[in-house]
């Protein structure tokens, strides 16, 4: 615990370093048809992995006009500051700080820190649609409020009103609702004379390195979110090909990076959820124009090219800047689980073994699909600060295992670690990693100097 | 893992690595090899990803802890961390895309640059149940591999075809390198302990095994 922050920043750069065949519905059955269809006549060993997403309920209500609330914030009410504060010692047991910090930060910091939650909570605390009154009035307002709407979005945004308040947050559609529908329309125009001038080219009119990305594009677009049966109409791999290769032309310090592509689909999903009745797994491209699938590109294109502005160093060469918030996540988990850390160090885990592809992919890969647009609620809330709050994000979901991790050995660990039993999460697993994440960033991210000692 | 669980007691512990393009089927091989399984859904491997088996040669059991790793050339720089402490590597290429081959000798240099010269190679044609597809020959690579002095063999991981014997004969192969080596060495016991980390090559492992390091090249 008596390290030097400055020192280990040194250190930084060496640091480079279910099998379950789901229940058989009519669904499942129909892709394995498909499947069986595409493999006729041949005899295949072993067992071939074909799962299925867990639940569709919450796909249901992607674009259902009715919010259903499930924050954590929310549900455990008055008592929430209590028990967040128990969830804290209990995960971080001997804390790694001494007794009098301890007591110094539950009595000032997290003081401090709980009258924004509970200022978030005591909307959420009230009913649903008060709730949405509350997004609602902020959206309608001329001039809409950027602080207020990301204090809202914090917690969770209504799934029908989730594509505008995105695009507000992530600064793509203008606050004045005056200007907002002149720019998008600009905007969207940009995007289709990028797709005309990049994208639809013959090859000969392409450098071996675009060609080189767009087969890299072409390659990882099938195998994006395969487990949600959307994912496979060609349709929509084309869109995610167009709009994955346009923005990695135009950013050409980083080009495309496998990873990437994930990071599209929850706008994807989204943006596609202003078109598109009922839940996802009844959704077809086909029902759109092109003008309609081109709009839901651009829209797609630019949210993707504002979060990604946000962290220019993550995809150039090396990656910098996930090997940073590695580097961060070892020291903070250092700080806040000593007996976790310590045994991560004992059996020779490194972070990089696990955790990259947790900042690279955003966390999508870690947890149901289904999850995410919420999850991305809060990052998109968190605007600028959102590699920050990463770190405390990742640090909350790795130390959700804590005991278990301890029992492990290297090997089981990084096992364990690549494939985290998320598959039965609900949003209120999500909601206690996120709570905790905050109640951390609140003690540690304001008080880093007592904290090195 | 069942029958496949990794056994605890093992007389040697080999590092071996997978490489090789984006898509061509190296986390199936792995899956295969380690679980029988094979997956049409795979989504693509970002950084590395890890698994083990063991096998049994000789009177002696064989601990593969097997590194698949991203095949984007974007991620060398990181991917190429983990070649640290490699005994042997699957180089892996899709018979159905000839690009995948023509980019092997990049992946041996890539390979070569980073690890010991003992270390065990073999190079891997994957997807050959695709036959009506097939795009590189066999005769092709064949003279590459005896160019290059690697070990070659046609795979099938959807199948199961020639997955076993491809990690098997990497892992008997680099078993056999190490066992000469001994013989080198003579009859010092220390030289080779067991249960231990066989590093071929010369730089500390920095895959973080247990146990680290013993004889080194």
């Amino acid at each position: 615990m008596k390290n030097d922050h400055n020192n280990n920043n040194n250190n930084s750069a060496e640091h480079s370093k279910d099998t379950t065949v789901g229940i058989l519905d009519s669904r499942f059955n129909q892709t394995l048809r498909n499947v069986q269809g595409l493999l006729k006549g041949r005899n295949i060993p072993g067992k071939i992995l074909l799962s299925q997403r867990v639940e569709s309920p919450d796909y249901t209500s992607l674009s259902s006009p009715t919010y259903i609330r499930s924050s954590s914030y929310s549900e455990t009410g008055t008592s929430d500051q209590t028990s967040e504060t128990e969830e804290v010692h209990s995960t971080s047991k001997p804390f790694g700080i001494p007794n009098d910090n301890k007591l110094k930060i539950s009595a000032s910091n997290v003081e401090s820190s709980s009258e924004e939650v509970r200022k978030s909570s005591m909307g959420a605390r009230a009913t649903d649609s008060a709730r949405v009154m509350k997004f609602t009035k902020v959206l309608s307002e001329t001039m809409v409020k950027l602080e207020k709407l990301r204090e809202f979005s914090w917690s969770g945004v209504p799934d029908y009103m989730r594509p505008t308040v995105w695009r507000l947050l992530l600064g793509y559609a203008p606050p004045n609702s005056d200007r907002r529908e002149g720019v998008l329309k600009r905007k969207r125009l940009e995007y289709l004379d990028c797709v005309s001038q990049y994208y639809d080219i013959p090859d000969t009119e392409r450098s071996d390195d675009e060609i080189n990305m767009l087969r890299q594009i072409a390659v990882d677009c099938p195998r994006t979110v395969p487990e949600v049966s959307f994912f496979q109409q060609q349709q929509v791999q084309k869109s995610l090909e167009r709009i994955l290769y346009t923005w990695a032309i135009r950013h050409p310090a980083s080009g495309y990076v496998q990873g990437i592509n994930d990071l599209v689909t929850p706008f994807l999903v989204v943006f596609l959820s202003e078109y598109l009745e009922g839940g996802i797994d009844n959704w077809s491209m086909s029902d759109l124009s092109s003008d309609e699938i081109s709009n839901i590109e651009a829209d797609c294109y630019w949210c993707l090219s504002k979060l990604l502005d946000g962290m220019q160093d993550h995809y150039t060469f090396a990656q910098p800047g996930i090997q940073r918030l590695v580097f961060k996540l070892k020291e903070l988990v250092r700080r806040i689980d000593d007996p976790a850390s310590n045994h991560m160090e004992e059996q020779g885990l490194e972070f990089l073994q696990f955790a990259f592809r947790w900042f690279n992919c955003l966390l999508i890969r870690e947890i149901p699909f289904h999850l995410v647009t919420r999850l991305w609620d809060t990052y998109l809330a968190e605007g600028d600060a959102l590699p920050d709050f990463l770190v405390y994000i990742s640090a909350s979901f790795l130390l959700t295992w804590s005991d278990k991790l301890q029992k492990l050995d290297f090997q089981e660990m990084v096992m364990f670690l690549q494939h985290l039993p998320t598959k039965n999460w609900t949003q209120q697993e999500l909601e206690m990693v996120l709570s905790r994440a905050f109640m951390w960033h609140s003690m540690f991210n304001n008080s880093p100097s007592h904290l090195a000692n | 893992m069942g029958a496949y669980r990794a056994d605890e007691d093992y007389d040697y512990l080999f590092k071996v690595v997978l490489i090789g393009d984006s898509g061509v089927g190296k986390s199936n091989l792995l899956s295969r090899f380690t679980k029988n399984e094979f997956s049409l859904e795979s989504k693509s491997t970002i950084g590395v990803e890890f698994a083990t088996r063991s096998i049994r040669v000789d009177d002696k059991v064989l601990k593969a802890q097997i590194w698949d790793t991203a095949g984007q050339e974007r991620y060398r720089a990181i991917t190429s961390a983990y070649y640290r402490g490699a005994v042997g590597a699957l180089l892996v290429y899709d018979v159905t895309r000839h690009v995948t081959f023509e980019n092997v000798e990049r992946w041996l240099k890539e390979l070569r640059d980073h690890t010991d010269a003992n270390i065990v190679v073999m190079l891997v044609g994957n997807k050959a149940d695709l036959r009506h597809l097939r795009a590189v020959s066999t005769e092709e690579t064949t003279n590459f591999a005896e160019r290059e002095k690697t070990f070659f063999m046609e795979t099938s991981a959807l199948e199961s075809l020639n997955v076993e014997s491809a990690f098997t004969e990497v892992l008997t192969q680099i078993y056999h390198v190490v066992s000469k080596k001994a013989l080198e060495i003579g009859d010092d016991p220390a030289a080779l302990p067991k249960g231990q980390t066989i590093n071929v090559g010369s730089r500390d492992d920095a895959s973080a095994v247990k146990k680290d390091g013993c004889c080194s090249a």
